[in-house]
C-alpha cells in the first residue's frame, strides 16, 4: 500500500514537465505552428531557471526567467515562420541548437567550473488544508509542489478555452483552415504569434521544473529527451488538452518505473530500464496511430496572398 | 563565375554577421576577441597536427551531414544519425573483437561492413514505422538515439569491458580490423579516402542517376511523383536506410580508424553538427563536404581556444548555429 501511494505520488510529480511542454506544443500546433525546438527550449529553461534561482535566491524568479526565455524562442519561431514564412522545421531545429548551446554555455560563464555542484532548494510541498487529510487520495493528490496543481488547472483551463469559448473555436479554426478563418475576420497572424509565445513559455517552465524538483542543479542534457517525448505525447493526445493530461500520466508512469525501478531492486541491468520510456513511446504511437487527430494545417505557413493552399 | 559569387556571397555575409554578433558578446565577457578568432580560424592551418585533427573531424561530420541530407532530398528528416552511428560502432567493435585473429584482408572489410549494416538496420526501424504506420520519422529517429545510448552502455560495461580504463570502454579490436594509416605522425587513417569517395558517390547518385532523380522528385512533390509512377513510400524507406548506412559507416570508421575500440560517448556532438552542416548546405549534397570542412576548422579552433584562452567551446557552437540562421534568413532577403 505504501509503495503504491509512493508510486502514484511520484507519477503525479513526474507528470509536470510532460504536461507543460506538451500543452505548449499543442497551443502552437493549434494555430499551425509545429514547434520542434522543445528539447532545446527545455534545456535552456532548466539552465536559466537554475542560474537565476541560484543568483537571486528565489525559485519563483528563476521560473519567470525560464518562461521569458521560452517566450522569446516562441516569438522568434512565430516571427521566422509567420512573418518571414520560413520552413518551420529548419527554424525549429536552429532554435533547438541555440537552446542546447546556451544551456551549457551560460553556467560556464556565470558560475564557472566548481568541484561540487552548486545547489538551489527544491520546490516545497504545498499541502492543501483538509483535502490532504483524505486517506489515499490526500497524499497522492494534495501534498505536491505548486506546479503539479498549476499543470492540472492549466490543462482544464486550456480545455475550457478551446472547446467552450468563441475565441477558442476561432483559434482551432486557424489551425484547421486559416484561409476560412481569415475570411471570417479572425486575425491569423496574431493567433499564431501569441500561441507560439505562450507555448514557448510553458516549454521553458517545463525545463525549469527539472533542476527545481529533481536535482537542485543543472546538468548537461538533463532533459534526457523529454522534449521529444512531449512532441510524441502531443500527437498521442490528439492535440487536445485533456487527453494530453491523461496521456502524461502514462508517460510519467513509464518514467517512474524505468528510472526508479533500481530502488525497488529489480534484477535486470539498468540499461534495459533506460530504454523503456523511448520504446514504450514508440509502441504507444503504433497502437494509437489510427486515432491520431492532427490539426490540418500543422507545420505549414499561411500566406494570404496565395490563391490556393 | 558570377552565379557562383551569388551563391557564396550570402554565406560570407552570414558568417561575418554571426562572428560579429558573438564577437560583441565575447568582448562584453572581457575576453580578447582578436586572439579568440585568430585561434578559431587558424589553428587548423598553423601546424600539421592541427590540419590532421581537422581532417579527422571532417570524416564523421561529412557522413553525419549526408545521413541528414539524403533523406531530406526525399523530404524526410533523419535526426537519428547519432543512434545509427553508435549502433554502427558497436557492430564494428563486436566483429573486430570476436574475430580478432583474422588477417586484415578479411577482418577490415568485415568490421566496416558490420557498421554499415547495423546503421542501416537502425535506419530501417523508423523507415518501416513510417511505411507501415505512418509514424512521424522525426520522432522515431530521435527516440532511437536514446535507446542506442543504453545499448552502448550495455556493451561497453559488459563482458568486453576494458577494466583498466576508467571510462566505459571495450578491449581493442583485432589488428586486422585497423584502418591502414596514410600518415603516421601525426596519425591520419585511410578513412578519409572512404569518406571522400562516399560523398562523391552520393553526389553522383542524387544528381546524375535515375534512382537519384526519383529521390529528388519525391522530395520536390510527393503527389506528383506518385502520379508519375514513383513508389513514394519505398523512396522514403530507401532514403532512411541509406542514411542509416552512412551514419553507421561513420561509427565503424571511428572504431577502426581512431579509437580501435568502442568508447562510450565517441559519437561526440557529430549529430547536431551534422544537422547544422546539412542545413547550411541547404540539403545540397555537393556543398556538404565543403561546409563540413569549414565546421571542422571551427571545431578544432574552438577546442584550442578553450585550452589556451579559457573561452568555453560552446561559444563557437553558437556561432555555427547563428551562421545557419543567417544563411536561412538570406533566402528571405533574396525573395524580396
Amino acid at each position: 500500500m505504501e509503495t503504491l501511494i509512493t508510486f502514484l505520488r511520484l507519477v503525479l510529480l513526474s507528470m509536470v514537465p510532460f504536461v507543460l511542454a506538451s500543452q505548449g506544443t499543442m497551443l502552437g500546433g493549434r494555430t499551425g505552428i509545429f514547434n520542434v525546438a522543445q528539447e532545446g527550449i527545455m534545456l535552456l529553461g532548466a539552465s536559466l531557471g537554475f542560474l537565476v534561482s541560484y543568483q537571486v535566491g528565489n525559485n519563483f524568479v528563476g521560473m519567470l526567467a525560464a518562461m521569458a526565455a521560452g517566450a522569446v524562442f516562441g516569438l522568434l519561431l512565430a516571427y521566422f515562420t509567420t512573418t518571414l514564412k520560413m520552413n518551420q522545421f529548419f527554424i525549429g531545429l536552429s532554435l533547438f541548437f541555440i537552446g542546447v548551446g546556451l544551456s551549457t554555455l551560460l553556467p560556464k560563464l556565470i558560475i564557472g567550473i566548481t568541484l561540487s555542484p552548486p545547489l538551489i532548494p527544491t520546490l516545497p510541498e504545498v499541502s492543501i488544508p483538509l483535502l490532504s487529510q483524505i486517506p489515499l487520495l490526500g497524499p497522492i493528490l494534495f501534498r505536491q509542489n505548486g506546479l503539479v496543481y498549476f499543470s492540472i488547472v492549466l490543462s482544464l483551463l486550456l480545455w475550457y478555452f478551446l472547446y467552450r469559448t468563441q475565441r477558442g473555436l476561432e483559434l482551432r479554426a486557424v489551425g484547421e483552415n486559416p484561409m476560412t478563418a481569415d475570411s471570417l475576420g479572425i486575425n491569423v497572424v496574431r493567433a499564431r504569434y501569441w500561441t507560439a509565445i505562450l507555448g514557448g513559455a510553458l516549454i521553458g517552465l517545463a525545463g525549469a521544473y527539472l533542476p527545481m524538483v529533481y536535482t537542485g542543479t543543472f546538468t548537461e542534457a538533463m532533459t534526457r529527451g523529454r522534449g521529444w517525448l512531449a512532441i510524441a505525447l502531443t500527437f498521442f493526445g490528439g492535440w487536445s488538452p485533456l487527453t494530453i493530461l491523461t496521456g502524461s500520466l502514462f508517460f510519467a508512469g513509464v518514467e517512474v518505473l524505468a528510472f526508479r525501478a533500481q530502488v525497488i531492486g529489480l534484477a535486470l541491468p539498468y540499461q534495459y530500464l533506460l530504454m523503456v520510456p523511448y520504446l514504450a513511446t514508440i509502441l504507444i504511437m503504433i497502437l494509437t496511430f489510427r486515432k491520431a487527430r492532427v490539426p490540418a494545417f500543422l507545420g505549414q505557413n499561411y500566406d494570404r496572398e496565395k490563391r490556393n493552399l | 563565375m558570377k552565379a557562383l559569387g551569388r551563391t557564396i556571397l550570402p554565406y560570407l555575409i552570414a558568417i561575418a554577421v554571426a562572428f560579429a554578433a558573438v564577437g560583441i558578446f565575447i568582448a562584453a565577457m572581457g575576453f580578447d576577441v582578436g586572439r579568440a578568432y585568430q585561434t578559431i580560424l587558424l589553428t587548423s592551418f598553423r601546424t600539421p597536427n592541427g590540419f590532421i585533427q581537422t581532417l579527422l573531424k571532417f570524416i564523421p561530420l561529412t557522413l553525419q551531414a549526408l545521413a541528414f541530407t539524403v533523406p531530406l532530398t526525399a523530404g524526410k528528416f533523419n535526426i537519428g544519425g547519432e543512434g545509427q552511428m553508435i549502433v554502427g560502432g558497436i557492430a564494428a567493435a563486436a566483429v573486430g573483437i570476436t574475430f580478432s585473429d583474422l588477417p586484415p584482408v578479411l577482418l577490415l572489410p568485415m568490421v566496416i561492413l558490420a557498421g554499415v549494416l547495423a546503421g542501416a538496420f537502425w535506419g530501417l526501424i523508423p523507415a518501416w514505422l513510417l511505411y507501415r504506420f505512418g509514424l512521424n520519422e522525426i520522432l522515431t529517429t530521435v527516440l532511437l538515439n536514446f535507446v542506442s545510448f543504453a545499448v552502448i552502455d550495455l556493451v561497453a560495461t559488459g563482458p568486453w569491458r576494458d577494466t583498466t580504463a576508467g571510462h566505459p570502454t571495450t578491449i581493442p579490436i583485432g589488428q586486422g580490423g585497423w584502418l591502414p594509416m596514410l600518415i603516421n605522425n601525426p596519425p591520419l587513417h585511410s578513412g578519409i579516402i572512404l569518406a571522400v569517395l562516399v560523398a562523391a558517390g552520393i553526389y553522383i547518385y542524387t544528381s546524375r542517376t535515375t534512382g537519384g532523380y526519383e529521390l529528388v522528385a519525391t522530395g520536390a512533390n510527393p503527389r506528383a511523383a506518385e502520379v508519375f509512377g514513383i513508389h513514394v513510400g519505398r523512396m522514403f524507406v530507401f532514403s532512411l536506410v541509406l542514411a542509416g548506412a552512412l551514419a553507421g559507416l561513420a561509427g565503424s570508421i571511428e572504431v577502426a580508424g581512431v579509437h580501435r575500440r568502442l568508447i562510450e560517448g565517441m559519437q561526440s556532438n557529430f549529430l547536431v553538427l551534422g544537422l547544422i552542416i546539412g542545413l547550411i548546405a541547404r540539403g545540397n549534397n555537393l556543398a556538404v563536404p565543403f561546409v563540413a570542412f569549414f565546421i571542422a576548422v571551427l571545431e578544432v579552433g574552438a577546442s584550442a581556444m578553450q585550452r589556451t584562452l579559457m573561452i568555453p567551446v560552446e561559444m563557437v557552437f553558437i556561432v555555427e548555429a547563428l551562421v545557419l540562421l543567417f544563411v536561412l534568413l538570406s533566402d528571405v532577403v533574396r525573395r524580396r
